[in-house]
């Protein structure tokens, strides 16, 4: 008895030995078919595989989304409106409100009305449509705007400009090309759609290049890398005598060079103003924005750097390198954008940015208080009764200084891209407003006003604005009227259109 | 009888683990093994075209070799942090050395290089030589060694680095065939 159950428990001791060890080798070998599986389905993955067939000037992001999901997804994310550098970022700014000497700057000029910080490009056809700039127009040939003001705003754009021709596109009123653009700036106004290399789909800067007796075909990728930018982020006017007369031609002023010297002696030359000033009458111009002129200027553009290696760094993810297609401010994201080249640390490198921003900043002030206390004294000199021939000189200078100014200031970056340069032309507009407040004080004497002219109250956007006499409680209202009737009719013709796009 | 099955399903699925992320590997000092995470890809591809492949591997410079118990204590400290950051997904774009890589680092430099730092002519004729090079680090003036000067997850993206084999064996792959 004692032995037969000895023997049980040895056979016992053995059948579990073999449990165990069977349930680790089944277990192991699930394991394995587990592996098997997941590099199944890995494959699906990394196989590239278009999902739709895209047309040649597609408007619509999300079609592009769809095969291209990881660029498109950091596209979406120029949505984000929650990152502020000290002076930018990605958030609505009234900057009217932060420096109220811009009104009185742009007085006369559809800017005294309403200027903001940009937001992303996700927000570029809401925010066009939204500013008082582009006013309230109730019928398609209404409104202060003309259609030249799209140019920028759409991959809808290139699309109207391959259907119809150049001129037909840029020809008459901004609201009557409304429900023709309403794809917020894209996929298609960069990419070609069969090999997705980038491309220049806007013709101004094309002939850009040909005034400076350049070839644009002959750029390199890494100089596309910057020049697919500058197709909308330099310095530009309407053109409304040539190419086609009465058509206002988005024409970049480059003929003679990208310094503010030499577009000034270009737009003196063809005698071009923007508007008249309302209070001191000089022909003024208003710089748009040479962020690319600057920034060829500074020292990452000498070393070869591109504006995407910054604001569109490159990302690893789950070991596959994409492009982020968030553009926005590099200190968004210092790791990807500076560190790769930098070793410092992010803090650092922020301090090295805002230092260069504080400097300028502090000079373009004292320039803004110059130029807008020579505004005053010119309407000054008016009202003592100067006349044409005496004002000459005086209002050709304070059109320079504002020039000068306006291409600092209005080249966002351009205190960080071009410290030096932009410091250099702040001077320059000091400088030019100086030497007309000389010239206005000659001829207020002249005129029997010896005593200082006082600088206005402008402390707030609202006493600004009043101060230049401008209704805004008009413009808003006007604003609000076309947002309820216009925009709803005008979403509703493009989605009739792009539904019958394949 | 269930409990057997269980403890083998544990020590099963543990020597899975095991097989599938490559352990026996980190014991070795293959510059292979350090690419086991693919982040580590453009360290991998710099340091192959760089003149210290020929001469040192990763471990030379990135474990103490003070002492045995030095070099496998931090070798397993370190391996942890990086493991446990891989598997988070917590990796930052650019890779930054720590503070006690850096000195692990250092003094790895000098260990191979220190006739550069002990040369007598040298210190004849520059007595502040040997307080000079205490403050400061090598890679501070050779600063392409060896790893190059763009550091990011992206920057050698098409750098053909060693890539894990398959944990499928080979006669499943035939049979699923």
């Amino acid at each position: 008895m004692k032995r037969a159950n000895q023997n049980s428990k040895k056979r016992k001791s053995w059948v579990y030995w073999v449990l165990f060890l069977t349930s680790i080798v089944v277990v192991f070998m699930l394991g394995i078919l587990a592996s098997s599986i997941t590099e199944r389905r890995v494959e699906a993955v990394f196989a590239y595989q278009p999902k739709v067939k895209l047309s040649e000037y597609e408007p619509r992001n999300s079609e592009w989304g769809k095969n291209y999901p990881m660029e498109y997804e950091s596209y979406m994310e120029t949505a984000d409106t929650l990152f502020s550098t000290l002076f930018n970022g990605n958030a609505t700014i009234d900057m009217l409100e932060v420096d109220p000497r811009l009104v009185v700057l742009w007085a006369g000029y559809g800017f005294s009305k309403d200027y903001k910080q940009g937001r992303g490009h996700y927000y570029a056809i809401e925010d066009i449509r939204n500013t008082l700039r582009t006013g309230g127009p109730l019928q398609p040939d209404g409104g202060p705007m003309p259609a030249t003001c799209w140019t920028c705003k759409s991959p809808d754009v290139p699309r109207f400009m391959n259907k119809n021709g150049v001129a037909e596109f840029y020809k008459g009123t901004w609201a009557a090309k409304g429900e023709e653009i309403v794809n917020a700036i894209g996929c298609a106004d960069c990419h070609d759609n069969e090999t997705m290399d980038l491309r220049i789909t806007r013709p101004a800067l094309i002939e850009g290049f040909k005034a400076m007796g350049k070839d644009i075909e002959k750029a390199t990728h890494q100089e596309m890398r910057s020049l697919v930018c500058a197709q909308c982020h330099v310095e530009y006017y309407f053109n409304s005598k040539v190419p086609v007369e009465g058509v206002p031609y988005l024409t970049f002023p480059w003929k003679k060079g990208m310094t503010a010297e030499e577009m000034l002696d270009y737009y003196n030359e063809i005698e071009f103003s923007d508007w008249t000033h309302s209070l001191s009458k000089a022909p003024m111009l208003k710089a748009q924005h040479p962020g690319y002129e600057i920034y060829q200027t500074g020292i990452h553009a000498e070393r070869g750097v591109s504006c995407a290696d910054c604001h569109m760094p490159y990302q690893s993810q789950g070991g596959q390198k994409f492009t982020n297609h968030k553009m926005v401010s590099p200190l968004n994201n210092i790791s990807a954008s500076c560190q790769v080249c930098h070793r410092e640390s992010e803090s650092t490198l922020a301090k090295n940015v805002y230092d260069r921003q504080l400097k300028v900043i502090e000079i373009r002030d004292q320039a803004e208080v110059q130029i807008v206390r020579a505004h005053v004294e010119a309407k000054a000199a008016w009202d003592a009764g100067a006349n044409e021939t005496e004002m000459k000189d005086a209002l050709q200078k304070i059109r320079a200084a504002q020039w000068f100014w306006d291409y600092a200031a209005a080249s966002h970056g351009g205190s960080f891209h071009s410290p030096l340069e932009t410091s250099r032309v702040v001077g320059k507009a000091i400088d030019q407003a100086q030497e007309a407040r000389i010239l206005l004080a000659r001829i207020l004497a002249n005129h029997g006003m010896n005593n200082e002219i006082p600088y206005p109250d402008i402390a707030t956007k609202a006493k600004a604005q009043n101060f230049i006499g401008l209704p805004m409680d008009k413009l808003i209202q006007e604003k609000e009227q076309f947002k309820k009737v216009v925009l709803p009719e005008w979403d509703r013709k493009a989605q009739e259109r792009e539904a019958t796009y394949k | 009888m269930i409990a057997t099955i269980i403890t083998g399903a544990i020590f099963g699925i543990g020597l899975y683990a095991f097989y599938t992320s490559n352990a026996v590997s980190y014991l070795s000092d293959n510059p292979a093994t350090c690419v086991n995470c693919h982040i580590m890809a453009p360290e991998f591809a710099t340091w192959q075209y760089s003149s210290h492949r020929k001469n040192a591997v990763c471990n030379d410079c990135h474990v103490p070799h003070n002492n045995a118990f030095n070099k496998w204590f931090f070798k397993a400290k370190d391996g942890i942090r990086h493991a446990t950051v891989f598997t988070a997904r917590n990796e930052p774009q650019t890779i930054f050395i720590k503070e006690a890589g850096i000195k692990v680092v250092q003094d790895n430099c000098v260990r191979c290089h220190s006739a550069l730092i002990t040369e007598a002519k040298l210190l004849v004729q520059t007595e502040s030589f040997h307080s000079q090079f205490k403050d400061r680090l090598c890679w501070e003036c050779h600063r392409e060694i060896p790893h190059g000067r763009v550091n990011s997850l992206s920057s050698a993206p098409y750098a053909r680095v060693p890539v894990l084999k398959s944990t499928v064996p080979a006669w499943l792959k035939k049979f699923q065939e």
